[in-house]
């Protein structure tokens, strides 16, 4: 009997997150607004996740100082890759969006961002992984830096494809040179 | 009216295999056997194994033994086919998708490989519903199928809905209906299996069972046979607002 319950139970969650998925598929399908890109400080996401900077606090710190600052330092982090990755979900609507009314040349670069952005997303989910590992065990390291690249790489795809889809409006990678 | 081979019952056994083979060949004839290749052969060769089973069950000629060995083979056949249509579903989702593609694939083993035990494990601590060795067995194997079946698709679903992947309208139909389908019938041969219901509860609940595929069918023929509606052109922008905080970021990278 606790079997066929604990089967049903199961079922019915199933049930539910298959109609879940059904009805906001639907409800995306209707109304295309999508909550806007947060802004990230990149340089200062880079800074904490650096290893070397991890070293001259170990260096520099005593030990219960030392794992205190790199606990608030982590949850820092862990913060900057959940906007990273909502970023990266955000991209991936956008370059979907994009490969199924662009042209050649548009539908490349979405496919381009799709992909980096996907990557970008699967890095943060595991490096949210190794942070909260991290804030229970601060001498493991975060191991956080493949984010930040993504990110930059995303920067790349993202503008590229702005250009492509809107070429009237300038897009400035620099303000001197 | 709910009682066995009652009119709706026959109509509910008989319908939707008729309909699902009709849906096959209506898709063959379009030339959907090289984009769903799979779901093709499902939809042919599932209502010719179901409805052998029908007649086997109205033949009075017909021995039990001889219908629940029948039943056994077309469980097996269906519920091979089932998981190829899943994994062939699994493969038009994500292989557009290189970077996650890998991943996909290991966790879908490794989950695919859980599920097989967990089900193993449950059809082993069930006590069956009949004292006849392959009527009780039969049970369970559907009880084992449908939880290996559901986890798969739940994994689907919850695993595209993480990266937020956009769906064909044709994965999507089929992975819909077969969702809707197999959660109905783990509930039932749960129940079935493990608690030994009335004669009359077991035939209510096959009653549920047929009416759930018949709303599967219909799930597929509407999202194989009516057409989706074509995306708005440049419906999503990059918001220019978005792009100069990105720019702004990217600037102060290359000013560092």
């Amino acid at each position: 009997m606790t079997l066929a319950i604990f089967l049903v139970v199961f079922a019915v969650i199933t049930l539910f997150v298959i109609l879940r998925v059904t009805v906001s598929r639907s409800l995306r399908h209707r109304n295309a607004n999508l909550p806007g890109i947060e802004p990230l400080d990149v340089e200062a996401f880079r800074n904490l996740v650096n290893p070397l900077e991890n070293e001259y606090l170990h260096r520099r710190l005593s030990s219960a100082e030392f794992r205190r600052v790199q606990r608030e330092r982590l949850r820092a982090a862990a913060a900057y890759v959940r906007v990273a990755g909502r970023n990266a979900t955000v991209l991936v609507a956008i370059g979907q969006a994009a490969l199924a009314a662009g042209d050649d040349k548009t539908a490349e670069a979405a496919r381009q961002l799709v992909d980096n952005a996907l990557l970008l997303r699967r890095n943060t989910s595991f490096a949210l992984l190794r942070i909260n590992l991290a804030i229970a065990w601060p001498s493991l390291g975060s191991s956080a830096a493949p984010v930040v690249l993504g990110y930059e790489r995303l920067n790349g795809c993202a503008m590229l494809l702005g250009r492509l889809q809107n070429p009237a409006v300038p897009v400035r990678i620099s303000s001197a040179s | 009216m709910l009682q066995a081979h009652s009119f709706l019952w026959n109509y509910l056994w008989v319908a939707p295999n008729l309909l699902v083979f009709a849906l096959g060949i209506l898709l063959w004839k379009r030339g959907f056997s090289r984009i769903l290749p799979l779901f093709l052969a499902f939809a042919i060769l599932t209502p010719i194994g179901d409805l052998a089973t029908f007649l086997a069950d109205v033949i009075p000629s017909v021995t039990p033994e001889t219908f629940w060995r029948l039943f056994w083979v077309e469980l097996l056949l269906e519920s091979m086919l089932k998981f190829l249509v899943i994994g062939e579903v699994f493969s038009r989702v994500f292989s557009p998708y290189p970077s996650i593609g890998r991943l996909g694939k290991v966790l879908v083993s490794g989950f695919g490989a859980v599920l097989v035990f967990v089900a193993a494990a449950m059809a082993g601590f069930a006590k069956g519903d009949s004292v006849i060795h392959i009527i009780a067995t039969a049970h369970l194997l559907e009880q084992t199928v449908f939880i290996i079946e559901s986890g798969l698709i739940i994994f689907l679903f919850v695993f595209a809905a993480y990266f937020h992947l956009s769906w064909d309208r044709l994965s999507f139909g089929i992975l819909f209906g077969l969702g809707i389908s197999s959660c109905e019938h783990l509930a039932t041969w749960a129940i079935i299996a493990n608690t030994s219901p009335s004669e009359h509860v077991r035939t209510l609940f096959a009653f549920l069972n047929m009416a759930a595929y018949h709303a599967a069918v219909l799930i597929w023929f509407y999202y194989l046979l009516v057409p989706g509606k074509a995306p708005k052109k440049s419906t999503i922008r990059l918001p220019e607002t978005n792009l100069a905080v990105w720019n702004r970021e990217v600037e102060r990278l290359l000013h560092q």
